[in-house]
């Protein structure tokens, strides 16, 4: 079952269900699924809503969200965090719905000064890692507003 | 109740069947043994325990997630060719709290007479050739690849080390109520022979001082990675009865589930946990409420889970089992609610729930090693992310 994949743990640019979130980062743009039908977002990404059935649409957000939760990671999990810990990752509840929850990066971000609910913005920042040279993917991380 | 999940409708049960047998293999690091080797050990014991032979087990439920003891496995060990009812959706996890009630069905509609349940694990010997340890599982699904393990929101310490910080941040929660619950359950463990942490003695000290894995997750938040594997056999009360083991009678058995996905990050109650709707259905079923329990197993992956499980099932007011927790509340001896008396997944072996439902026949039968005094009822919550299991089990009367 491991990971077949080069590139990993860098995104699957390629893979269908998500690959609109990535090429919208690389433009500048952070996109979420929404049903046509009911017009909720729906995150993550699926087939279909699962509240009506209803076919879904990658949408531009505003890119403004508050910070729902987040861990300091200090032991690398994988041999490609070895040089990134420690570091923060979130999950960022956007402005538009605060139940769709994006895990991210906070970037630049002094982990004890952090406060729940607090406003934050998407800046698109490249992604690598050592273990994959020569690569890397525009990602949306979010850094404070205050 | 809320709205961002339900329960099965279960048929009512009550009384009606029993575990008549338990069996269980060394809870051990990694052994150079197969989950199949150890699955098969388990059962071996299990049926002897019974009082039967492996004749006499017509029906087996296993685990489909992890397939690594099945009915392929039981016949070619055995040697026998009858017929067996089986069922995929047993094993450990949330499943070994629901497959006596699978079991328990198969027997009322004449399909089984003796039902074993299964579930042995390997992941200590098999460790290092997983991606991310035991989050490889995850890491394989496209969603999570993509958007979550990229973000280094990967693997189960972070998620966890999310929710706890939540409930922190929602309830006031301290790390020393955590640190409680791991302190608890190793104090278990010490009296336990059987579990791996059998000789570590921990202090609150200790758990204040352990590795941080991901802020403010620390090492002894976190359960074991170890091999081991257990087994129990099901049948009617009335058939129990005639075999040489003290039956450990079902009272009451629900399941409940989050309606807002199988993604941690996604749910809508992210510090909640479905035995919100599953274990008042148990409760129920069993004409019991949470202060008649003995002695509660939880499924306890992470501090956190235990927590969120502990006041979910009606232990203790939503939001406050961090004061309800402290000091010796969880202990087998002077506690209010005896809690994983043989260590649980964080002190006595990670073998996924399976011990858990041992554990409660253990006391019931009065042969647990941290044996709670009278223990008449005991009860496992069982979880795995998005859904919830509770079983009742009582002496029989």
């Amino acid at each position: 079952m491991a990971i077949r994949r080069d590139d990993f743990p860098l995104p699957d640019v390629d893979d269908p269900l998500t690959a609109p979130y990535f090429s919208g980062a690389a433009r500048g743009e952070l996109m979420i699924t929404r049903c046509d039908a009911c017009d909720r977002f729906v995150w993550y990404p699926d087939e279909r809503c699962a509240q009506c059935g209803g076919e879904l649409t990658w949408t531009p957000v505003s890119g403004d969200a508050t910070l729902f939760s987040w861990a300091v990671v200090r032991r690398a999990f994988l041999p490609a965090f070895a040089e990134r810990v420690p570091f923060v990752t979130a999950l960022v509840a956007i402005d538009e719905d605060p139940a769709v929850r994006i895990p991210t990066y906070l970037v630049d971000a002094e982990p004890e000064s952090l406060r729940a609910d607090e406003p934050v913005r998407v800046t698109f920042r490249p992604l690598s890692f050592p273990t994959v040279p020569d690569k890397s993917v525009i990602v949306p991380m979010f850094e404070r507003t205050r | 109740m809320p709205d961002w999940g339900h329960a099965s409708d279960f048929d009512d049960v009550r009384g009606q069947f029993a575990i008549a047998g338990i069996g269980e293999t060394a809870y051990t690091k990694a052994s150079g043994r197969t989950a199949r080797e150890i699955g098969i050990e388990a059962a071996e014991r299990a049926i002897a325990d019974a009082g039967l032979e492996p004749t006499d087990i017509d029906g087996l439920t296993w685990s489909g997630a992890f397939p690594d003891f099945d009915v392929a496995a039981f016949r070619e060990h055995f040697g026998t060719t009858h017929d067996m009812w089986t069922s995929p959706w047993g094993g450990g996890m949330a499943w070994a709290a629901t497959a006596p009630y699978l079991a328990a069905r198969a027997i009322r509609d004449g399909k089984a007479t003796h039902v074993l349940n299964v579930f042995p694990v390997a992941w200590a010997t098999q460790r290092s050739s997983m991606t991310g340890g035991p989050g490889e599982v995850h890491a394989t699904q496209s969603l999570k690849q993509n958007l979550e393990v990229p973000f280094g929101w990967f693997p189960q310490p972070v998620y966890f080390a999310t929710i706890m910080r939540r409930h922190m941040l929602e309830f006031g929660t301290t790390e020393e109520q955590f640190g409680a619950v791991a302190v608890s359950c190793r104090r278990h463990a010490n009296l336990h022979p059987g579990a791996v942490m059998h000789d570590k003695k921990m202090s609150l000290d200790d758990y204040r001082a352990a590795v941080m894995l991901a802020d403010p997750l620390r090492l002894f938040d976190s359960c074991l990675i170890s091999d081991g594997g257990a087994a129990y056999v099901t049948t009617t009360t009335e058939r129990a009865r005639d075999l040489p083991q003290p039956p450990a009678v079902v009272l009451g058995v629900s399941e409940g589930f989050s309606d807002t996905g199988g993604h941690w990050a996604q749910q809508r109650a992210f510090t909640s946990t479905p035995q919100v709707f599953s274990a008042p259905r148990a409760f129920t079923m069993a004409g019991l409420t949470p202060s008649d329990v003995d002695v509660l197993t939880v499924y306890d992956p992470f501090t956190v889970v235990s927590l969120m499980q502990i006041e979910d099932m009606g232990f203790c007011p939503k939001g406050e089992v961090g004061a309800f927790v402290e000091g010796d509340t969880l202990h087998h001896d002077a506690g209010k609610l005896p809690f994983n008396t043989h260590g649980g997944l964080l002190s006595h072996a990670y073998v996924l729930g399976i011990a858990h439902v041992v554990e409660c026949v253990k006391q019931l039968r009065g042969t647990a090693p941290a044996q709670v005094p009278n223990c008449e009822v005991a009860v496992y919550g069982g979880y795995t992310g998005h859904m919830a299991s509770t079983l009742v089990l009582a002496q029989d009367r």
